[in-house]
C-alpha cells in the first residue's frame, strides 16, 4: 500500500508534484502558501531539485520558465496579491506555450483582506487575470488528498499541452490536516522533437494543437518570443499570423479539455435538485446534501475539478435532469454567471455565502430549503 | 584595385577590393550608410559610394584599397555586420 | 569591371541568424557594434573549446538592446520587459552546464529589472548580465532613464532631467559581484576582451557598455549624426587599468566615464553554495 502521511494540501500538493517529476521550485513567502515552499525547501533538492527564494513574486515565475525552458518540470505558489504580480509572467508563459504550475492558495479578498482565512473570491482572476486573449486550465481539488492527485495532475496538464496551469487551492484546504496517501501518479512529460534540429519550430503544432518542446541545450537553437510569432518564433505582425497563433493557444487548451476535467457527481442519478459547489465549499455542501436526502428531499452536489476551461457540455452532462441548479460559493457569485449561461434552460440559483471559514451545511440548507417554498 | 559583385550569405551582394594583402569587402544590402567605417579608418581607405542598395543607403566603397592596412576597425565598428576586411592568399 | 559569382560571408554570420538582417537598429546605433564584439569575444572562446554552442544560451528583455537576442543563432529568448535576469536565473539553476549570457538595455536590466539586477549580483549566480547603456529610453521614443545625466532633455523631461543618473557599475559592486567592468561602443576590443574574461568566471559577471544611440539621445542634445555622437562620446571616454571604484561615477557635460575591470574576484558562486556546480 502506498504511504499514508497526516498532512495538509499545501503539503499533498508538494507531494504530488514531486510524485509527478518536479525538478525545479522558485517562490516568494506568503500566508497561507509558505509552508509548500518551506516543504519543497527541504525535501527537493534531496530528490536533485532546486529550490530558490526570489526577491518577489515577478521574479519567481521568469525563474520558473526559464527553468521550464530548461527542461525541468517547474512551479510556483502564491496566493491573491503575489498572483497579480505573477500576471505579466504568466501572460508570458502562455504567449510562449511554457508549461509551469502555478499553485494559486486563495486567501479572503482585496489587496491584504484576511491573510489566514479564505473566500474563493478569484476564479476569475485564475481565468482571465492577466492580458490578453487566452485560456489556461485551474484545477480545484476540495481535499488534501486531492490536492496531492490533481497538483500531480495539473502539472502532467502543464507539460503535456505546453500551457501555464493553475492549481486553485484555499486557505480552508491548506489549514486542514487529513489522511493523504500517496497513490501512484502520472510522470509529467512533454512532447520532444522528433525532426533533427534544422527542421524544428518550435511553435509548430501537431495535430492535437501543441507543438512538441525543444528545450535550452539541446542543440535546436531555439526561440522564446514574446511578440506574436510564426512557427519559428520570428515576430509576425500580420492580421493572418495572429489570429492563427491565438486561436491556436485557445483552442489547444478548450479542444482538449478531457486531459482537463473531471467533473464529479454525488446522488445525481435520481436528483431534481442539483448543487453545484467546488473547492472546499463543496465539502460543506456534500454534507448539506446528505441532510437533504435524509429529510427526502432528491437533491444532489456537481463538483468540477477543473473550473477552466469552462465547458458547457461537461456541466450539462453533469446536471442531467435536475430542473434547479443552486450554485453554492464562497464569494460575491462568480461561477453563477457561467453556470447560469451554459444551463439556460434550467432554474439557476446563485447562493453566495461569503464566509471567512467556510461556509456551513446548515446556510446551504436554509438556501435550499427557502426555494422549495 | 579590382572591384567585383559577389553574392553573400543569406542574399544580397557585395562590393569588394583587395590590394593583394586585405580584401575589404562590403554587404550592401545591409548597410544603413552611418558613416562609422569612413570615420574610423586610420587610413582613409573607404569612401561614401555613389551607389545607394534598395533601401536608399549609399553604402561605402573601398576606394583607396591601396592603403588598407587590415586593421579592422571598420569591421569592428559597423553596427550592421555590413562590412569586414579578410588577409588575402593567406590559403 | 569583371563580374564573379562567389560567396562572401561576414565573419560572424555563422553565430547570426542573416535572414534577419538587416536588423531593426537604426543608422549609426552603437548596439550592433557591441553585439559585434560580444560575438567575437563568444566566438574566440567557442574555439578555443571552453564554450559549447549548443550549451551557450542569449536571454533579452524588452528594448533596443534586448532585441540582440533575436540576431544570435543560439538558444535565445526575447522575454518580458525586465525580467531577463530571472529568468536566465531560472535556466541556469537547471542547466548548470550551459552559458547564460543576458543583454539588456539601461532600462530593461537596472530600470525595471533593477530589483533583480541587484539580487542576482547579491545571490552571485553564475550569469553574464552585458548592459548596454545609451541612457535613454530607445525604443519607445526617447524617454527618461534612470541612467540619463542629469540635466539632459529627454522627452518626459523636457526641461532637463533634475534626477542623478544611477551608477550601476557601483551598485552591482556593491552588491559583491565577482566581476564588474564598463566598455564603450567607442572601444569595441575592450568589450570584446571583457566579455571573454567575463564567459571564464564563476559567479555573477556584470558588464556596462556604454552605447550611443543618434535618432533619440543624440538627437535631443543636437547630436544627431552618428559619427558626431561616437566622437562626442569618445572625447569623454578614459581607459584605465583598474579604476578605482569611485571613479565609477558619470556626467555627460564635461564629464568622463572612465572604462575598467572594477572588480575582479572569485568569492564562491550560487551554484557552487547549493552543490549544483563544484567550487
Amino acid at each position: 500500500m502506498a504511504r499514508v502521511e497526516f498532512i495538509n494540501a499545501n503539503l499533498a500538493i508538494a507531494e504530488g508534484v514531486m510524485a509527478a517529476g518536479l525538478r525545479f521550485f522558485a517562490g516568494y513567502p506568503i500566508t497561507p502558501t509558505s509552508d509548500l515552499f518551506e516543504y519543497l525547501a527541504v525535501e527537493l533538492p534531496k530528490r536533485g531539485g532546486v529550490v530558490i527564494q526570489f526577491e518577489d513574486e515577478i521574479a519567481s515565475i521568469n525563474a520558473v520558465i526559464g527553468a521550464s525552458w530548461g527542461g525541468a518540470p517547474a512551479m510556483t505558489a502564491t496566493s491573491g496579491p503575489g498572483f497579480s504580480l505573477m500576471l505579466e509572467g504568466l501572460s508570458f508563459a502562455i504567449m510562449t506555450e511554457t508549461p509551469l504550475l502555478l499553485a494559486y492558495i486563495m486567501r479572503a479578498d482585496p489587496s491584504t483582506g484576511v491573510p489566514t482565512k479564505s473566500t474563493q473570491a478569484d476564479v476569475f482572476q485564475a481565468r482571465y487575470g492577466a492580458h490578453g486573449n487566452y485560456e489556461i486550465p485551474a484545477l480545484v481539488p476540495w481535499s488534501a488528498q486531492e490536492a496531492y492527485e490533481l497538483g500531480a495532475k495539473a502539472l502532467w496538464v502543464a507539460e503535456r499541452l505546453r500551457v501555464p496551469t493553475i492549481l486553485l487551492s484555499d486557505a480552508t484546504l491548506a489549514h486542514t490536516f487529513e489522511r493523504v496517501e500517496f497513490v501512484p501518479v502520472r510522470r509529467a512529460e512533454r512532447k520532444k522533437p522528433r525532426v533533427p534540429p534544422e527542421e524544428y519550430r518550435p511553435y509548430e503544432p501537431e495535430d492535437d494543437l501543441v507543438p512538441p518542446m525543444a528545450s535550452f541545450g539541446e542543440g535546436y537553437n531555439v526561440m522564446v518570443e514574446s511578440l506574436t510569432h510564426d512557427e519559428r518564433g520570428y515576430y509576425a505582425p500580420t492580421n493572418e499570423a495572429h489570429r492563427r497563433l491565438i486561436w491556436r493557444l485557445v483552442e489547444k487548451v478548450r479542444r482538449n479539455w478531457r486531459l482537463i476535467h473531471d467533473t464529479k457527481t454525488y446522488y445525481m442519478d435520481d436528483a431534481e435538485v442539483a448543487i453545484y459547489a467546488y473547492g472546499s465549499t463543496a465539502r460543506a455542501a456534500y454534507a448539506a446534501v446528505k441532510e437533504l436526502r435524509r429529510e427526502g428531499l432528491k437533491v444532489g452536489l456537481v463538483r468540477p475539478t477543473a473550473l477552466w476551461p469552462f465547458i458547457d457540455e461537461d456541466l450539462k452532462r453533469a446536471v442531467g435532469g435536475a430542473r434547479r441548479v443552486f450554485v453554492v460559493e464562497n464569494n460575491i457569485g462568480l461561477m453563477y454567471k457561467e453556470v447560469a449561461r451554459a444551463l439556460r434552460d434550467k432554474e439557476v440559483v446563485s447562493a453566495p455565502l461569503i464566509d471567512l471559514e467556510l461556509p456551513t451545511p446548515d446556510q446551504i440548507i436554509e438556501v435550499v430549503k427557502e426555494w422549495r417554498r | 584595385m579590382t572591384t567585383v559583385q559577389a553574392a553573400a550569405e543569406g542574399g544580397g551582394e557585395v562590393v569588394e577590393a583587395d590590394n593583394g594583402k586585405f580584401r575589404v569587402v562590403v554587404i550592401t544590402e545591409r548597410c544603413k550608410e552611418c558613416g562609422i567605417c569612413i570615420s574610423v579608418c586610420p587610413t582613409k581607405v573607404l569612401v561614401k559610394g555613389p551607389k545607394a542598395n534598395s533601401r536608399g543607403y549609399r553604402y561605402p566603397i573601398p576606394e583607396h584599397i591601396e592603403k588598407c592596412i587590415g586593421c579592422k576597425m571598420c569591421e569592428w565598428s559597423c553596427p550592421d555586420f555590413a562590412i569586414f576586411v579578410e588577409r588575402v592568399g593567406g590559403r | 569591371m569583371e563580374a564573379v559569382r562567389r560567396l562572401r560571408k561576414h565573419p560572424l554570420d555563422g553565430l547570426l541568424r542573416p535572414e534577419r538582417l538587416p536588423h531593426l537598429w537604426c543608422p549609426g546605433c552603437g548596439l550592433g557594434i557591441a553585439l559585434g564584439a560580444i560575438l567575437r569575444a563568444v566566438k574566440r572562446r567557442i574555439e578555443e573549446g571552453y564554450l559549447q554552442r549548443e550549451k551557450t544560451a542569449f536571454i533579452g528583455g524588452i528594448g533596443c538592446s534586448a532585441r540582440a537576442s533575436l540576431y544570435v543563432d543560439f538558444d535565445s529568448a526575447h522575454t518580458v520587459h525586465g525580467r531577463a535576469i530571472p529568468f536566465a536565473t531560472g535556466l541556469k539553476a537547471v542547466r548548470p552546464d550551459m552559458k547564460v549570457i543576458v543583454i539588456g538595455g539601461d532600462g530593461d536590466i537596472a530600470g525595471i529589472g533593477g530589483n533583480h539586477l541587484m539580487h542576482a549580483a547579491r545571490r552571485n549566480i553564475d550569469l553574464l548580465v552585458i548592459m548596454m547603456n545609451n541612457m535613454v529610453y530607445a525604443m519607445t521614443g526617447g524617454q527618461l532613464a534612470p541612467t540619463t545625466p542629469t540635466g539632459l532633455y529627454t522627452t518626459t523631461t523636457p526641461y532637463g532631467n533634475p534626477e542623478r543618473p544611477i551608477n550601476v557599475v557601483k551598485l552591482v559592486a556593491t552588491m559583491g559581484a565577482n566581476y564588474v567592468a564598463r566598455a564603450a561602443v567607442t572601444h569595441p576590443p575592450l568589450i570584446e576582451r571583457y566579455v571573454y574574461k567575463a564567459l571564464g568566471k564563476k559567479g555573477f559577471a556584470f558588464i556596462e557598455v556604454i552605447s550611443t544611440c543618434p535618432e533619440v539621445f543624440g538627437r535631443h542634445i543636437g547630436m544627431r549624426d552618428a559619427v558626431d555622437l561616437l566622437n562626442a562620446l569618445r572625447e569623454r571616454v578614459v581607459v584605465k587599468q583598474r579604476p578605482h571604484i569611485d571613479e565609477s561615477y558619470y556626467e555627460w557635460e564635461g564629464g568622463k566615464f572612465v572604462l575598467g575591470e572594477y572588480v575582479d574576484k572569485d568569492d564562491p558562486s550560487y551554484l557552487e553554495r547549493i552543490g549544483v556546480i563544484k567550487g
